[in-house]
């Protein structure tokens, strides 16, 4: 009987936790949605959303969340740390909660088939952090990238 | 044999006497209310109790009080009247002459604290709560909890400790027992202690041995009883036996330094550190101290070292409270004027409006004397006195009323004040040769930042502080090597437009990789992460914890040109101070000056706050086969003077073969390349007009 009853509870609990999920889903993916034209190769405007007096004392929510998400849309896993924060269910983003002005979160973002990308989120506000994904094939376009020097023979293959 | 470094406080309490500041603290006018806390009995270990300000040396502290105080209030004060603490109505005291100084845990210097914009909202800079919580050492430089029992010990790099890490301070080093194992003369008998690589300490060792030897065999030859005589006796020795003593007294020296940095918790579990080997636990060791005492010095043990280290703990206290207070004197009285004028002939003067002959006083030691008196601060008794009748909770809120002495009379909201700044000897010759081979060039004259106030068609010399210019330094190039480039200061007339409070350095792609990244512990891993340090905002920032932005004024409605130079704060101490020490072009001071210089400039010129400067700036580099993405949500806390300051880069002395720079990359010595240099980033050389700043992505 008290099993049962937990079950309920707990089923009730659930379906309100994807209740929430799904609305926060839905409002985190009609964000990336409208943003998702307006990032570049190489910038991405993730923080629109500060405002000018970010800092202004009024009465703000203790936390703050924080949207991830890659272009292009691609499932990939976000780890803090030795923590995995989640996976980016793309094409929506993976929503994180963190206590606000709690300190920035140093990310590494893994999706399969492009190079690890190192990234930092951070808590003064509710923010979106896109990620530009880069296959392997491509890295030579990133900044940084350097052709080795060659060889003294000329890359002749020895006898 | 050294001689003892006098406290602060006596160098400064000469200076209350030539500018007739008050030598008793001054009464509270009639009209201010005053509240009488109760007293007590002494506590042991205080000889004497009161607050009354007395000469160095004997002023003792008032009775610690023992029944509960209310808390401080808003509106109240803390003054000093008949050796007696009371409380003040802070506005009625300041409406009476009395300048109110901010002994609150959450004190930050003028540029850092909330300001009103133009529309009357009230705008916080966001780097303030990192400011406070290093200070608190409550945070980290990433704004993350520090863990507990750590300390920051930022004073060297422009963060100066709160009232409760001070009294903290005061409280454990009174307590402490370890110190009285530790031989303040032995200490005291070295100037230095010369630094041996580990590596060579065994061949150190035998060469001492062998010295020895050497020594013993002439002294029982010759037949004397010391090494003193056997000087005497034989000159050809005597600079052996000066070198063999030396280097006794140095080994004893070291054992009792590592004592002493021992005693004070400046080893850290990792990395070990081994007996007598300055080794790296050693050097990290040494570094902390000199953080903790606010010492410009290689991390080694020299002579400003020493002399701390020679210092009982508690007067390094009171010198480090000294140095608070005088952060917060100045803030509070809107100051500038540290004496830095003054040459050998003293200090330059200029004519008032009576017409007679007035010298640049050293305002800032001159107030902080001051204080110190009036407050009973002026000796480490009377501060561990202060410490100990105040609870911690008491710094919440604390604000104290002095007297300080009249300002001069050019002192005014509007200052028509400039900066100069002279490049001193300036070298464009490469300063090595293709086998990589460094040639010396020496600088009789080095880089200095003055501030100048033209008043009553004079032009009087506020502060000369040494600086840096650009030199030959190391750039990424866009086929993904590093070159030497050199990166120079502009010449000619500039403005200062933008004063920006906690700044952010937005890396040219120029920078080279390696700068840009470093290793953290994110969550109990190791990682590599972009190097934010470097980007800011934060005092290891490249624009340190503030910079004024030059810019050549548009004309004719033209926006204004922004080359990236800057006059900022650096932690880089070692650049400004040493005589290799270069920039990327940008004028360095350290951060606590550039802070008091940029106060002083806010307080004393019409400015309109713009508050935080969001962005949403990102980009991206490989390094290895991993991305890494540089994030920054912010350029800073912005300030706009209106008028903007007037700024002259002089300059100085061309040295050397070349008279003019070399615009190109240069090889690196001993690196292979894939081919020639390529051309310099467009986005590097092109002087691209980039409108008000800080709206530039300039490099340092």
């Amino acid at each position: 009987m008290r099993k049962r009853k937990k079950q309920a509870a707990w089923s009730a609990g659930r379906q309100l936790a994807v209740a929430a999920a799904c609305a926060v889903g839905l409002a985190s993916l009609a964000g990336w949605a409208a943003s998702r034209g307006k990032l570049s190769a190489a910038k991405a405007d993730d923080t629109k959303s500060v405002p000018q007096d970010a800092g202004a004392p009024t009465t703000k929510p203790d936390t703050v969340r924080i949207l991830i998400h890659t272009v292009p849309p691609r499932k990939a896993r976000v780890k803090w740390g030795p923590k995995t924060l989640g996976t980016i269910p793309a094409p929506r983003p993976l929503v994180v909660e963190r206590p606000r002005d709690s300190g920035p979160l140093d990310l590494v973002i893994r999706a399969a088939g492009y190079l690890p990308v190192h990234t930092r989120a951070y808590t003064f506000t509710d923010s979106r952090v896109a990620v530009k994904l880069t296959p392997p094939s491509e890295k030579n376009k990133l900044f940084g990238y350097r052709e080795e020097p060659p060889t003294p023979d000329g890359g002749v293959p020895g006898p | 044999m050294k001689s003892a470094a006098l406290p602060l406080t006596l160098a400064l309490l000469p200076l209350l006497g030539s500018h007739g500041c008050h030598h008793s603290p001054p009464s509270p006018p009639s009209s201010v209310p005053t509240r009488t806390l109760p007293t007590a009995a002494p506590a042991s270990g205080i000889s004497t109790a009161t607050t009354t300000a007395r000469p160095t040396g004997a002023a003792p502290a008032t009775a610690p009080a023992t029944t509960p105080q209310p808390a401080l209030s808003d509106t109240d004060a803390i003054v000093i009247h008949d050796g007696k603490e009371n409380r003040i109505d802070a506005e009625a005291a300041r409406r009476s002459g009395y300048t109110i100084i901010d002994f609150s845990d959450d004190w930050t210097p003028f540029i850092f604290a909330p300001h009103k914009g133009p529309d009357g909202t009230v705008m916080n800079n966001r780097y303030r709560r990192v400011f406070l919580g290093l200070a608190n050492d409550t945070l980290d430089e990433d704004g993350e909890p520090l863990p507990s029992g750590e300390k920051n010990y930022l004073e060297l790099y422009g963060i100066p400790p709160s009232m409760n890490v001070l009294r903290a301070r005061f409280l454990a080093d009174e307590q402490q027992t370890c110190h009285a194992t530790i031989s303040l003369e032995v200490l005291e008998e070295v100037e230095t202690i010369a630094y041996i690589a580990p590596q060579k300490l065994k061949a150190a060792e035998r060469k001492t041995a062998h010295l020895r030897r050497e020594l013993e065999q002439a002294r029982a030859k010759l037949k004397v009883a010391s090494y003193a005589d056997l000087a005497e006796k034989a000159p050809s020795l005597a600079a052996k036996v000066k070198a063999y003593e030396r280097r006794v007294a140095e080994k004893a020296a070291m054992t009792e330094a590592e004592k002493r940095l021992a005693c004070e918790g400046m080893f850290q579990k990792k990395p070990r550190h081994a007996p007598g080997v300055y080794d790296d636990a050693m050097r990290l060791a040494v570094k902390r101290f000199q953080q903790k005492n606010m010492i410009y010095e290689s991390h080694y043990l020299r002579a400003k070292t020493m002399d701390a280290l020679a210092r009982p703990p508690l007067a390094n206290d009171h010198l480090a409270f000294m140095r608070v207070l005088r952060e917060r004197v100045v803030d509070a009285a809107g100051v500038v004027e540290d004496g830095s004028v003054a040459g050998k002939a003293g200090a330059p003067s200029y004519t008032a409006k009576s017409g007679k002959a007035r010298q640049v006083r050293n305002l800032v030691d001159e107030l902080t004397a001051a204080a110190a008196e009036q407050l009973g601060l002026a000796t480490q008794e009377g501060s561990l006195a202060f410490f100990k009748r105040h609870k911690a909770a008491d710094f919440k809120k604390m604000r104290v009323a002095v007297r300080l002495p009249t300002l001069p009379e050019y002192y005014g909201p509007d200052m028509d004040l400039s900066i100069v700044i002279d490049r001193g000897d300036v070298w464009y010759d490469l300063p090595w040769d293709d086998q990589g081979v460094r040639h010396p060039q020496p600088r009789r004259r080095y880089p200095s930042f003055h501030l100048y106030l033209k008043y009553d068609n004079q032009r009087i010399p506020l502060v000369r502080w040494r600086t840096t210019i650009g030199g030959w330094r190391a750039e990424q190039a866009s086929d993904g090597y590093e070159y030497f480039r050199y990166k120079g200061s502009d010449v000619g007339s500039r403005v200062i437009r933008n004063i920006v409070a906690g700044p952010v350095w937005i890396a040219p792609e120029s920078t080279p990789i390696r700068s840009l990244l470093k290793m953290k512990d994110v969550r109990g891993r190791w990682q590599r992460v972009v190097n934010y340090d470097e980007l800011g905002p934060g005092y290891l920032s490249a624009y340190g914890l503030v910079a004024g932005y030059f810019v050549s004024p548009g004309r004719g409605g033209r926006p204004d040109w922004d080359n990236g130079i800057r006059a900022h704060g650096s932690s880089n101490y070692l650049s400004i101070y040493s005589s290799e020490g270069y920039s990327h072009g940008c004028h360095r001071l350290p951060n606590h000056l550039a802070i008091r210089l940029y106060s002083f400039i806010l307080r004393h010129r019409p400015m309109t706050v713009l508050g935080d400067q969001g962005m949403g700036f990102a980009r991206q580099f490989l390094a290895k086969n991993d991305v890494y993405e540089i994030r920054l949500p912010s350029r800073g806390y912005s300030y706009l003077l209106e008028p903007p300051l007037p700024v002259e880069v002089l300059v100085g002395d061309i040295r050397g073969t070349l008279k003019t720079p070399v615009t190109t990359y240069v090889p690196k010595p001993g690196i292979d390349y894939p081919g020639p240099p390529p051309p310099v980033r467009a986005s590097d050389e092109d002087k691209e007009s980039k409108g008000a700043a800080p709206r530039s992505e300039a490099e340092e």
